[in-house]
């Protein structure tokens, strides 16, 4: 729907490149929402290409995989700091599969890895919890109808406790052991 | 002393070749047919597809033999070898698999995306004639468990077939590289993959499902090769209705048991619907018998506590009619497995003599260690012995056909048990075998190594890992971790070996010009003799092999042998950790199975082509 609504839009006129930009934000924003099972929702004024680039074009950043950030609005995860909610989150851990996939550790398997201090998809703990919540296109399901809220955030206490330390950018393979140094 | 036995062979080989060889094969005690240069009363069981020179089906025959009748490149003359040209797929991950050639024309096709190209031979510079992008849902990267692999296509008609991972099998018009037909085959966000090469008789593409680690149900199925519109399917697990067992079912063991159902009532209530017994593998077709061979993969989940029972009939070798599917007969080398001893890995038909006639054979090298010669019409083990160091069976009853399991090495949710052998990934995984009538033996490659294995209660989600154990591997006994092997499947042992300090992950290629080739994880592509197992001559390509040779004749008449580099599947992803350097959010530690392999590959996507 959200996309008929552009593509008339474009046929009204809207420069070649904003709609390019415009369709790109919008192929990816359907596509994000598609595995959550949630209705689309269509933009408050979607009879205006003006109001819709406004919205997806001036703000470069928000052109990304996955939901696009929320602006002024920062997830905040209600066990920061709780050192039980990473071990209870651990247990999810294993009890949602998720093992399976990132690995026991959390150090890749099918998945990518969880304790490299890399992310894909933004590493704050809001973003941890789009990226469960929401799924991501290359295979990560759309936990949110499945886990609770709140569950979800002990999982995130637990992912974001992994990468402590584990960031590796050199390996060297001349020493007697194979030594890797961050950043 | 291989190494001087074999200098003072290559300095005489010129003039004395055949007399050598005949040296050889009475060595071994073998009686030399005089009318063939084949070891009496041996035979591949169907010939080569199309001409000698051309390699239309995975294997180049339907006996899965991966022989070739070309003789140019010999024992003598391997050591001349040199890179003739290359071809980058322009895609990373585990390049599994073999291009094809038919009519001066090389097909290949990618792990995922699923490219496939067409290159034309007979031009300077191997040009494309076209290439396929066909579409292919992304969730199946994640989706699948162990890499985005493919083993390839098969040609016939003019057409070529080849699965995606996404679950649909395509056929590509090879003179125009139009995309005929796509269809749809499995599901893939239950977790249905796709990454087996489809064998084509008779005007019908045989393909079969992946996922056996995602609780789906395992399929194979036929579809019309002209339109691609299914003619059978039939699981592997659940009711004899689905699994197409009627009337000529007859398996040599158990056939008292004439209960209805077995695939269903051999797993507690209902749990055979994520019961696994996928058709990853390859596949063979005897088209005397016209019966269709495969395996089937590990029951789901890998905690056996959640199914006792058989349950039949995961880990199984299944014949059935090209047909129809029926299923004629079906043996479980690993029944109720609970070590991931998938019986997926490929059943070479050869007509073999043992015990003073000839015996119409299959040779299967299963992941449970022990590698079966079997009767291809009946389903009978006429012997089966460990083909690499095992610690979890001691031995195979004849009269059941059963495994004698070990004291303490069945795994078993709550206990760590320490120390199996083979590991799960078998003593050979995907990396198909090859046979030599001309030597009577079978070309191996094998994996030494071993796991303690963890089982662990788990939760069906679709789309994610059914599995429930965990299995951390080190090498085994010797400290070697793969080994490269001519195995007389006659009499159940091994001739010579080649250790490898990694698991032989790639496949076999054996030629009349007694020489057989093999690629590395650790990126050697070498060729050895096939009769004394001497490495004649080796070239670092440029990634870790997981894929299999194949060979041809070049439009100038001259023999060329080809091998895809791309290190990756499941030891190239999932057990060596660090190999890949292309995603900067996926940075992972070196695995403990393979700590150094980082060293000496990376990732890599290349056709390499060599001759003399």
């Amino acid at each position: 729907m959200i996309r008929r609504t552009v593509v008339m839009g474009l046929a009204l006129g809207a420069a070649a490149i904003a709609g390019a930009l415009l369709d790109q934000g919008i192929a990816r924003l359907s596509r994000a929402q598609e595995p959550s099972h949630q209705p689309v929702q269509a933009p408050a004024a979607a009879g205006s290409v003006q109001d819709l680039a406004a919205r997806f074009v001036a703000h470069p950043e928000h052109l990304r995989p996955g939901l696009m950030a929320l602006k002024g609005v920062v997830l905040r995860n209600p066990h920061e700091g709780d050192a039980g909610a990473i071990a209870t989150g651990a247990k999810l851990f294993v009890a949602y599969n998720c093992a399976d996939c990132h690995g026991a550790d959390g150090s890749g398997a099918m998945g990518p890895s969880l304790a490299d201090g890399r992310w894909h998809f933004g590493g704050e703990p809001g973003e941890v919890f789009e990226s469960i919540y929401q799924g991501r296109p290359e295979g990560m399901p759309a936990w949110g109808s499945l886990i609770s809220p709140d569950q979800i955030w002990l999982l995130v206490s637990y992912v974001r406790s992994l990468e402590k330390n584990k960031n590796p950018t050199t390996e060297n393979f001349t020493g007697l052991t194979v030594e890797r140094t961050g950043h | 002393m291989r190494q001087k036995r074999d200098f003072v062979r290559l300095a005489f080989a010129a003039v004395a070749m055949t007399a050598l060889a005949a040296c050889s094969r009475s060595d071994r005690g073998a009686v030399r047919d005089s009318a063939a240069s084949t070891v009496a009363g041996t035979s591949i069981a169907a010939p080569h597809i199309g001409p000698p020179g051309e390699w239309r089906s995975p294997a180049g025959d339907y006996s899965s033999s991966r022989y070739s009748t070309l003789d140019q490149i010999t024992a003598a003359n391997a050591k001349n070898l040199h890179a003739a040209w290359t071809f980058s797929t322009g895609v990373l991950r585990g390049h599994e698999g073999q291009p094809l050639v038919v009519d001066n024309t090389m097909y290949l096709v990618t792990p995922y995306p699923n490219v496939s190209y067409a290159l034309d031979l007979t031009r300077e510079g191997q040009p494309l004639k076209w290439k396929v992008r066909p579409e292919n849902s992304q969730v199946a990267v994640g989706i699948a468990c162990c890499d985005v692999v493919n083993r390839g296509a098969a040609y016939d008609a003019g057409k070529i077939f080849y699965n995606l991972l996404d679950g649909h099998t395509v056929a590509v018009d090879v003179a125009t590289g139009k995309l005929l037909w796509r269809t749809t085959m499995g599901d893939v966000t239950k977790g249905e993959t796709m990454t087996m090469a489809p064998l084509v008789a008779h005007g019908k593409v045989i393909v079969g499902s992946s996922g056996g680690e995602m609780g789906v149900r395992g399929w194979i199925a036929a579809l019309d090769e002209a339109t691609g519109k299914e003619i059978w399917r039939a699981y592997n697990v659940g009711p004899d209705a689905d699994i197409k067992v009627g009337r000529r079912f007859k398996p040599f063991y158990g056939a008292s048991d004439t209960s209805k159902n077995q695939g269903a009532t051999s797993w507690p209530s209902g749990t055979w619907m994520q019961g696994g017994a996928t058709v990853w593998g390859w596949l063979s077709y005897d088209p005397t018998l016209n019966l269709v061979y495969h395996g089937t993969s590990n029951p789901g989940p890998w905690n056996g506590r959640q199914r006792p029972g058989d349950n039949k009939w995961s880990a199984a070798i299944i014949a059935r009619d090209l047909d129809t599917g029926e299923m004629v007969w079906a043996f479980q080398p690993t029944p109720h497995d609970v070590w991931d001893y998938d019986a997926v890995n490929e059943n070479i038909l050869v007509d073999l003599p043992i015990a003073g006639r000839t015996r119409k054979a299959l040779v299967h090298f299963d992941r449970n260690g022990f590698a079966y010669t079997m009767d291809r019409g009946t389903g009978e083990v006429i012997l089966a012995k460990a083909y690499v160091p095992m610690n979890w069976s001691t031995g195979v009853d004849l009269k059941t056909g059963r495994p004698r399991i070990a004291t303490g090495k069945a795994t078993d949710q709550g206990t760590k048990v320490t120390n199996i052998c083979p590991s799960l990934e078998g003593g050979k995984n995907q990396q198909p075998a090859a046979f030599s009538p001309l030597t009577g033996l079978f070309y191996v490659p094998t994996n030494n190594l071993c796991m303690d294995f963890e089982a662990r209660d788990v939760s069906y989600v679709a789309g994610t890992p059914y599995i429930g154990g965990s299995a951390p591997e080190v090498a085994g006994p010797g400290g070697y971790r793969g080994e490269f092997m001519a195995w007389d499947a006659t009499t159940g042992r091994k001739v010579w070996g080649i250790k490898e300090p990694y698991p032989v992950w790639g496949g076999a290629l054996v030629t009349k010009g007694d020489v057989v080739f093999y690629g590395t994880l650790d990126g050697w592509f070498k060729a050895a003799d096939a009769r004394t197992g001497t490495v004649l001559w080796k070239f670092k390509v440029g990634s870790g092999v997981v894929g299999n040779p194949i060979t041809y004749l070049g439009p100038d008449g001259k023999q060329y042998v080809a091998i895809y580099s791309g290190i990756g599947g499941d030891m190239g992803l999932l057990i060596a950790g660090d190999v890949a350097a292309n995603l900067p959010y996926d940075v992972r530690e070196r695995g403990s199975t393979l700590p150094d392999l980082a060293r000496w590959t990376s990732w890599g996507g290349m056709l390499f082509v060599f001759g003399l």
